[in-house]
């Protein structure tokens, strides 16, 4: 019984240690790619002169980051200032826990579910933490007493609170498809195939992964719906008064949250861990090679599903940097114009579609 | 009771009292969000995930943005000085608190170990619960198929009050 509880305790331990370390871990990686990736795209060198290719770039910045002089407003509301980006780091992070990053690894007899908080609630609790993303940008803007601040928080707010109806729309698609909330029967929803395709959630609802896809770059302030910052017109809009390590952990934050969003999209629209097609001849492969028993198959098969989800999410996070230098900023009537008049109705009669043809099929 | 939930308490109990005397409105409205969170807190750490969710979502995610939103849109911050307290209203109110309050925890007090609401209790224990899937599905069942009617009645409340607001608002900016 005793030992038990310590496994249960360390397992947990480990699996948020592996999500924390392994988002935190990327942010680094996902700078100096969008750095040298906008270089690329833009036929220019970019970083390149601290360390290979310019790899150690962010630890350099990370350096200047920490040493810089803490700077606050004289006018700003200092612990509400201070509290901001707190918020806009933990909001993603807690998200992050009910997204699972495999199925179950056996360890010492026990299963191993990979997933950090198993809930009956599943995707909804990531909408609340996705919801509570609002905040961070309200207070910075509100507290800094910058007018350029206060724009920013304002479009920012708006911009967030309007996608979200159309991500909720797009999102509740899908949970009629799934009939669950449950994200591991949400994946073994999606293993098996659609004639030649995988069954994705994408390939059986093409209108809502859309609109999900679109509304994720609204809620993560990405270009081409970065009217938050909108460096071009406000500066740099909520976190124009934010120096040093206190930026940085704004920056991070949208990195956390980038990843938040690749992980949900790939869970709910791209079979999530499920492995890739190819993968499972693969793992018979190496299994058999190895011979290897039920436990080592079903470990083996564990890792591959990590691998097959975190290539998932790579893909993603390249899609956020391929298109951030690829289209240019919307205006903001543009943007709301988009929200509310073609993705809400849209997201509304693809849902209505969606339902009829989930009863249709299932009667 | 675990100590995280005494915790829970605790905080949320220094925040609801610092939401009360806060002088500024956007601390009090931040407060009340911090009371909410708490809240959805102990609502998961007494295992209903779905009641703690659905707080988070409704509650912290939407109505609070709202009264932020508001705050910061109407600068409350410059008008302090009308959020004075009015000794009178303020003693009525704590009067009138302390009562339902009293009333609440006698109610609690006195009928809570009496053995009637064992008898009263209903269909649903914890294991036929986590039997049927979870507390959500069971929720959306009930939302969906029996109590559907009630449902869509309220829903057709909230949209009688949007349309409301609308006139309301509208009749004041003509």
């Amino acid at each position: 019984m005793e030992n038990t509880l310590i496994f249960d305790l360390s397992m947990m331990m480990a699996k948020i240690l592996v999500i924390l370390a392994g988002t935190l871990g990327v942010v680094p990686i996902m700078v100096w790619f969008e750095r040298r990736g906008a270089a690329w795209m833009q036929r220019r060198v970019g970083p390149n002169r601290v360390g290979p290719f310019g790899l150690l770039q962010p630890l350099a910045d990370v350096v200047k980051f920490i040493f810089k002089e803490t700077f606050i407003p004289k006018n700003a509301n200092r612990f509400y200032y201070l509290m901001a980006p707190i918020i806009a780091l933990i909001a993603p992070l807690c998200a992050l826990a009910v997204i699972p990053f495999g199925s179950k690894a056996i360890i010492n007899g026990h299963e191993v579910i990979l997933q950090v908080a198993q809930m009956d609630t599943g995707v909804i609790f990531i909408l609340a933490f996705a919801g509570l993303e609002v905040y961070p940008v309200i207070l910075a803007g509100w507290a800094s007493r910058n007018k350029y601040s206060v724009l920013g928080a304002l479009r920012g707010s708006s911009q967030i609170v309007s996608y979200e109806i159309s991500m909720g729309l797009a999102l509740l698609s899908m949970l009629v498809v799934y009939g669950s909330f449950n994200p591991h029967e949400m994946v073994s929803w999606q293993q098996g195939t659609l004639g030649f395709l995988p069954r994705w959630g994408a390939f059986v609802n093409p209108v809502g992964a859309l609109i999900f896809w679109i509304a994720i770059f609204a809620e993560t302030n990405r270009l081409p719906f970065d009217l938050a910052e909108g460096e071009s017109e406000i500066v740099a809009g909520y976190h124009l008064e934010y120096g040093g390590m206190k930026f940085a952990a704004f920056f991070m934050a949208e990195y956390v949250a980038m990843i938040m969003a690749s992980g949900l999209l790939a869970t709910l629209f791209f079979g999530g861990y499920g492995i890739l097609p190819g993968m499972s001849t693969l793992i018979q492969a190496i299994g058999s090679h190895f011979a290897f028993g039920e436990v080592g198959f079903q470990n083996l098969k564990a890792a591959f599903e990590f691998i097959s989800f975190a290539t998932k999410v790579a893909f993603f996070m390249f899609m956020f940097v391929w298109i951030r230098w690829t289209l240019p900023r919307f205006r903001f009537d543009q943007l709301m114009d988009l929200g509310w008049k073609i993705l809400f109705p849209i997201s509304l009669i693809n849902l209505v579609v969606v339902t009829l043809g989930v009863y249709y099929f299932n009667s | 009771m675990s100590p995280v939930i005494i915790i829970l308490c605790l905080i949320s109990a220094c925040l609801a009292f610092t939401m009360l005397f806060a002088k500024s409105p956007i601390t009090s409205a931040l407060c009340l969000l911090g009371v909410l969170i708490m809240t959805a807190g102990i609502y998961g750490m007494i295992g209903e995930h779905m009641i703690a969710t659905i707080q988070l979502v409704v509650y912290a995610g939407a109505i609070m943005v709202l009264f932020i939103f508001s705050i910061m849109l109407l600068n409350l911050g410059e008008s302090e000085n009308e959020f004075k307290d009015k000794p009178g209203i303020f003693v009525l109110g704590i009067i009138l608190g302390l009562s339902v309050f009293g009333l609440l925890a006698y109610a609690i007090v006195h009928y809570f170990n009496q053995p009637t609401i064992a008898k009263k209790m209903g269909q649903f224990t914890p294991e036929l619960i986590s039997q049927l899937g979870g507390n959500s599905k069971v929720l959306s069942h009930a939302l969906f198929s029996q109590f559907y009617v009630s449902f869509e009645v309220i829903s057709l409340a909230l949209l009688v009050a949007v349309v409301g607001a609308v006139v309301l608002a509208k009749r004041k900016i003509d």
